[in-house]
C-alpha cells in the first residue's frame, strides 16, 4: 500500500518521464520483496509459535544457518563501514559516489544481522537480558553492546554525510522534502563553517569507528568463536583477523554489486574508472584473505590433533564439501580473482559485476564453512556425529529476513538523500 | 471447629518457664561470676539470631573469660572463613568397576524427566586395541562441574553461574538460549531443550517434571521454562538438598561411583581423588574438572 501513496506522491511532483520509468523498476521490485518478506514472515511466525524445533539444529550442532548468515551479514556492514572510512578520514575522493550509500548498507546489515540473532535465541523475548545482566567475560555479551554503540555511530555518521543534501531537499516540495524537513533543524543551513564542522565530524566519528569495525564488531564477533577451547578448528589467533579480512572482501564485493546494479537499472553512466579500482581492491582483500587461510588450514592440520583434522575432513573431504570446493574456493575465489586479472574481462563492467555477485556468495559459503563443520564434530570420538543441512523452514525465514532489510535498504533510498547528488548540485550550493 | 469448642488454650510458654531453672540461681550456685553468664547468654542469643557477628562476640568476652577461667579457656575467635565454606561436592568414577550397563544414564532420566534427545549423563563406550587384545573402555560422562567452567565463562547473560558447593547451574528463567555454552563445553555436557516429550508414549509424562535445582516447575509445556533453554546434570541438586546423593550415584549397580565434599579430607572421594589412579578429562584445557576417574 505505501508503495503505492508513493507512487502517487512522485506522479503529483511532475517529474521527467525518465524518473517514471525509474519508479516502475522501483514499483516491481518493491512488490517482488514485498512478497518475499510476506511468504518468510509466515514461517517467521511460524518459528516464533513452534520454537527451534523448526531447525534442524540439535544439541550437537547447536549452530547453524541463522548463525552463518548472522556472522555473513555483520561482516558486510563491517566491510562496507571500513570502505566508507577510505572516503571520510583517508579522503580516497574517487571512492565518494559510494560513501553514503556504504554508511547506509552497513546500518541496515547491522538490523539484518540483529534479527537473525534473535531468529536464533531458543527464548527471544528475553534478548535484553544480555544488556541487563552483562557477563563481561562473555564476547558474545560484549558483542550485543558494540552492536549499540557501532550502529548508534554509523547513524550520527550517515546523518552528519547527507546532511547538506537534506538541507537542500528540505527547500523542495517532495516526498525527499518532507522527510527531510522531518528529520532537520529550522535554522539549518549550509555554509563554509558548517562545512568545515561536518567534516570534522565525519573524521572524528569515522576515526573512533575504525577501532570499533575492526576491534569491536568484526574481530569480535570473530573472538566469539576463536576463544572456544573447546573446538580446536576455531581456537586460533588468527581467526579473528581472517574474520576482518573477509569483512573487508564481502564489504567492497557488495558496494561495487550495488552501485553497478543500481547504475543499470537507473540507466545513469557508470564510473569505470571507479569501478574497476574497487574491483582490484576487492580482490586484493581476497588473496590477502585466502593466504590468512592457507596458514590456517595448514597449521591445523600439521597438528595431526584428532578432533581438528576431522574438522578439517569435514569441510574438506565429506559429502558436503561442495560448499568449501564449489562455493568458498571456485565460485567465491577462482573465478573473480580469474575474472579481474584476465585481461578480456578486467574491464567489462558486466564481468566485474558477475566476480562482486560471486565473491558475496563466496563468503556466504566461507560463513557456513565457519559454523558448521566444527560443530558436527562431536567433542568426544564417542558421541554422536552431528548432520546438519538448513530445514525449508529455516531457509524460508533466511529469506523473509533478508528481504525486511533489502525493504528497509530501499525505502530509505527513497526517503533519504543516499545517492550521491549530482556534481553540479553541490557546485551550485557552493 | 475451634469456634464452638470451650477448651481453654494451654499456654506452654508459661510452663516451659517453669519447668526451666531459674539461670541467676543456677548460676550463683556455681564458683564462676553469674553476671559474665548471663550476658554471654543474652549475646549468644543474638549472635544465633544473627544479630550479633560471632567476631565481635569473641571479642568483647575474651579478656574477662582468660581472666575467669584462666588456662581453661584457650579459645580464640574461630576461622570462620573455613567454616562457611560448607562442602563442595565433587563424585568419582571407577572405571575398572563400571561395567556399562547405563543404569547410570536410565536413573538419570528418569530422576531428571528429561525429554527426548536431552540425556545429563551418558556412558561412552569404546574399544581399544586390536584384536584379539581388546579392551572395553566404558566412560560415565555427567557433566563435570568444573571449577573453571568454559560454559559460564562465555554465557552472556550470567545465567550459568558457578555455585559456592562446586556445583556449576544454570538460571532456566535467565537463560535466554543462545547455546553458546553448549558450543563452548569441551565435554558435550549440555543440551537444549528444543520442547519435544515422551508423551506419545508415556502416558502423563508431561504431569510431573523434576525440581531441578530445587524448583518446583509443575507439568511441561509448551513454551514454559525450561524449553528453550539449556539444560544438564546438576549433580541432582534437589536431591542433594533433602540428603539423598544424586541418582546415579545410588544406583550404580557395581558401586562404581562415588560422591562427597571433596574439601573435607578424610571424606572418600579426597582420597579416593589421591589415588594415583586418579585422571580428569581434557585435563590440558585447564577448567578443572570436579568429576575424577579412576583408571
Amino acid at each position: 500500500m505505501s508503495n503505492l501513496a508513493v507512487d502517487l506522491k512522485q506522479k503529483t511532483t511532475s517529474k521527467t518521464k525518465i524518473n517514471l520509468e525509474v519508479s516502475k523498476a522501483f514499483k516491481i521490485w518493491i512488490s517482488a520483496l514485498t512478497i518475499a518478506f510476506l511468504i518468510g514472515g509466515y514461517f517467521i511466525v511460524e518459528r516464533f509459535i513452534t520454537g527451534l524445533a523448526a531447525t534442524n539444529l540439535s544439541s550437537i550442532t547447536p549452530w547453524g544457518a541463522w548463525i552463518a548468515f548472522y556472522i555473513f551479514f555483520v561482516g558486510l556492514s563491517a566491510g562496507s563501514f571500513l570502505l566508507s572510512t577510505l572516503i571520510y578520514v583517508f579522503g580516497m575522493e574517487e571512492y565518494e559516489r559510494v560513501g553514503k550509500a556504504a554508511l547506509f548498507t552497513a546500518i541496515v546489515c547491522m538490523i539484518v544481522a540483529l534479527t537473525f540473532v534473535l531468529m536464533d535465541l531458543g527464548r527471544p523475548e528475553r534478548l535484553l537480558n544480555a544488556i541487563i545482566f552483562w557477563n563481561v567475560t562473555s564476547p558474545l555479551a560484549w558483542e550485543v553492546h558494540f552492536y549499540m554503540v557501532y550502529i548508534g555511530l554509523l547513524t550520527a555518521e550517515l546523518y552528519i554525510a547527507m546532511r547538506e543534501d537534506l538541507v537542500r531537499a528540505a527547500k523542495m516540495n517532495t516526498l525527499k522534502g518532507f522527510v527531510a524537513r522531518l528529520i532537520t533543524f529550522k535554522n539549518a543551513t549550509i555554509n563554509a563553517a558548517t562545512k568545515k564542522r561536518d567534516h570534522m565530524w565525519m573524521k572524528i566519528l569515522g576515526t573512533i569507528g575504525i577501532p570499533l569495525a575492526i576491534l569491536g564488531v568484526h574481530g569480535g564477533t570473530g573472538t566469539i568463536f576463536a576463544v572456544v577451547k573447546a573446538r580446536p578448528a576455531w581456537n586460533t589467533a588468527l581467526f579473528p583477523i581472517i574474520f576482518v579480512v573477509s569483512a573487508m572482501v564481502s564489504g567492497t564485493a557488495l558496494l561495487l554489486a550495488m552501485y553497478i546494479i543500481k547504475k543499470k537499472v537507473q540507466k545513469q553512466p557508470i564510473d569505470q574508472g571507479m569501478v574497476v579500482s574497487l574491483s582490484k581492491m576487492m580482490v586484493g582483500f581476497l588473496i590477502i584473505d585466502l593466504g590468512l587461510q592457507f596458514y590456517e588450514y595448514l597449521i591445523g592440520w600439521y597438528g595431526l590433533e584428532a578432533e581438528h583434522l576431522d574438522s578439517l575432513a569435514t569441510m574438506m573431504a565429506s559429502e558436503k564439501a561442495w560448499s568449501f570446493w564449489g562455493v568458498q574456493m571456485f565460485l567465491g575465489a577462482v573465478v573473480p580473482i580469474t575474472i579481474v586479472f584476465w585481461k578480456k574481462t578486467s574491464q567489462n563492467i558486466n564481468a566485474l559485476l558477475a566476480a562482486a555477485v560471486l565473491i558475496v556468495i563466496g563468503i556466504i559459503g566461507v560463513r557456513f564453512n565457519i559454523v558448521v563443520p566444527p560443530l558436527v564434530v562431536p567433542v568426544f570420538h564417542e558421541l554422536p556425529w552431528g548432520n546438519y543441512a538448513p530445514t525449508i523452514k529455516e531457509w524460508m525465514v533466511s529469506v523473509g529476513v533478508v528481504a525486511m532489510g533489502l525493504l528497509i535498504y530501499s525505502f530509505g533510498e527513497l526517503l533519504l538523500p543516499i545517492e550521491e547528488t549530482s556534481d553540479e548540485v553541490s557546485h551550485n550550493g557552493k | 471447629m475451634g469456634l464452638f469448642s470451650n477448651e481453654k488454650k494451654v499456654d506452654y510458654d508459661k510452663i516451659v518457664d517453669k519447668m526451666l531453672p531459674d539461670a541467676r540461681k543456677e548460676l550463683d550456685e556455681s564458683q564462676y561470676d553469674t553476671e559474665l553468664g548471663l550476658n554471654m547468654a543474652r549475646d549468644a542469643r543474638k549472635v544465633i539470631s544473627g544479630k550479633l557477628k560471632i567476631e565481635d562476640f569473641h571479642k568483647v568476652y575474651s579478656s574477662s573469660l582468660t581472666k575467669e577461667f584462666g588456662n581453661y579457656y584457650a579459645s580464640e575467635t574461630p576461622d570462620t572463613k573455613k567454616k562457611s565454606d560448607g562442602p563442595k561436592w565433587a563424585m568419582v568414577i571407577d572405571l575398572k568397576k563400571c561395567v556399562g550397563c547405563d543404569t547410570c544414564t536410565v536413573s538419570c532420566k528418569a530422576e531428571n524427566r528429561t525429554p527426548p534427545g536431552i540425556s545429563y549423563n551418558v556412558v561412552m563406550e569404546s574399544l581399544e586395541g586390536e584384536f584379539p587384545n581388546i579392551k572395553a573402555v566404558n566412560l560415565p560422562r555427567p557433566c563435570m562441574q568444573c571449577d573453571k567452567p568454559a560454559c559460564a565463562q562465555v554465557c552472556p547473560t550470567r545465567a550459568t553461574y558457578k555455585m559456592e558447593n562446586g556445583i556449576v547451574a544454570i538460571d532456566n528463567d535467565r537463560c535466554i538460549g543462545c547455546r553458546y555454552c553448549i558450543v563452548a563445553c569441551p565435554y558435550g555436557a549440555r543440551s537444549f531443550d528444543f520442547g519435544d516429550s515422551y508423551e506419545q508414549e508415556m502416558v502423563g509424562y508431561n504431569d510431573v517434571t523434576s525440581p531441578e535445582y530445587g524448583k518446583e516447575r509443575g507439568n511441561r509445556e509448551k513454551g514454559k521454562t525450561p524449553i528453550g533453554t539449556v539444560r544438564k546434570c546438576s549433580f541432582c541438586f534437589h536431591r542433594l538438598q533433602r540428603g539423598e546423593e544424586p541418582a546415579c550415584v545410588e544406583t550404580c549397580i557395581g558401586d562404581a561411583r562415588f560422591f562427597g565434599d571433596i574439601s573435607d579430607p578424610n571424606s572418600v572421594v579426597s582420597k579416593l581423588a589421591a589415588s594415583p589412579r586418579a585422571f580428569r578429562l581434557k585435563e590440558e584445557l585447564g577448567t578443572h574438572p570436579n568429576v575424577i576417574y579412576l583408571r
